[in-house]
């Protein structure tokens, strides 16, 4: 099953985006992040068995939220790319987001510079 | 957004990415105006431990923009005061980091067992980075870096966070029950649109 939704073609996502939201968005599009999204409404607070309804709007919200700030991205900084620093100047007005894409940024540079450390050590030798 | 949620412990804007940011970070120092000579950090640790536990718990982001302005006039100039305190800095902020630490333990071994279920579902869930990826890149039309791919995940999964917390807020103010139902979810999202929290209707007619 999953393997089903990773070898389906991109073009399809990106036929639905660029040709509009006319169907409502939900029409022929499989479903990217079912399982993750139930998992992560129940940590939020939601039952353990989430309505498959409510996990299918969520999963549009998340997909329009992560295309509009993509298309935002594109369109700040350095044109046609997108940067990180882009994303990070678009949410500074969130103070939730931003203080969370500080903190995964942050330990993700302490990671590999561990990780790095380690593989000296180990080469060094 | 300013109520005390115990999953985002708030540290506060002086972690080490956003030092270089103007107009951002030097929060504790505005609550420590007189300040400007080099402090041993063993003196430093226990001084913190005295001012940091009360304020930086309560210490809201805009207020040392604040206070960095109301204070400029009396203080020497921001580069000769970062130059000077950044060892204090670091030293307050590991005196932070440990004391969160502490609550964070205190919190969790007081958890009963459904609470802690959901708090370690809560805290490994993720969305998967190839999709994410995917995604980005269908939209983009160029690769992106993996650090855009990080942040946009850690990004989706706040946002899912305000919505399933505005949702529920929704079901409890009318009375009903988990699992959430598609007219909570809506009703968040139409709160949330009123806040500016939510993409705008650019790209989809969701309902």
């Amino acid at each position: 099953m999953t393997q089903e939704k990773q070898k389906d073609p991109t073009f399809e996502e990106e036929s639905e985006e660029i040709g509009g939201g006319a169907e409502g968005g939900q029409g022929k599009r499989k479903r990217l992040f079912s399982k993750e999204l139930r998992c992560m409404m129940y940590g939020f607070g939601d039952d353990q068995n989430p309505y498959t309804e409510s996990v299918d709007i969520l999963e549009a919200l998340v997909i329009a939220f992560i295309t509009e700030m993509t298309h935002k991205a594109m369109s700040t900084g350095r044109q046609t790319r997108v940067q990180v620093e882009d994303i990070v100047f678009l949410i500074r007005k969130d103070r939730r987001k931003f203080a969370r894409v500080k903190d995964l940024l942050t330990m993700n540079e302490e990671l590999k510079r561990a990780r790095k450390a380690f593989d000296e050590v180990n080469y060094g030798s | 957004m300013d109520k005390a949620r115990p999953w985002l412990p708030d540290l506060g804007p002086d972690l080490g990415v956003s030092r270089e940011a103007p107009g951002m970070s030097l929060g504790p120092e505005s609550s420590d105006p007189g300040r400007i000579l080099p402090r041993d950090t063993a003196q430093e640790a226990r001084e913190a431990s005295d001012e940091e536990g009360g304020e930086s718990a309560r210490q809201d982001c805009p207020q040392p923009r604040a206070g960095e302005e109301t204070d400029s006039s009396s203080r020497p100039p921001v580069a000769k005061r970062r130059k000077v305190d950044t060892e204090g800095k670091r030293g307050r902020q590991r005196e932070v980091n440990e004391e969160e630490a502490q609550e964070m333990r205190t919190l969790v071994a007081a958890m009963s067992q459904e609470q802690l279920n959901r708090y370690q579902v809560f805290r490994s869930s993720a969305f998967p980075k190839a999709t994410i990826k995917r995604l980005i890149q269908a939209v983009a039309g160029t690769p992106v870096s993996q650090n855009v791919v990080i942040a946009m995940s850690g990004m989706a999964k706040v946002f899912v966070g305000e919505v399933v917390e505005e949702a529920l807020d929704m079901c409890e103010k009318w009375g009903e029950k988990p699992p959430l139902q598609p007219k909570h979810l809506r009703e968040a999202v139409r709160r949330l649109r009123k806040k500016g929290q939510m993409p705008s209707s650019k790209h989809k007619i969701l309902f």
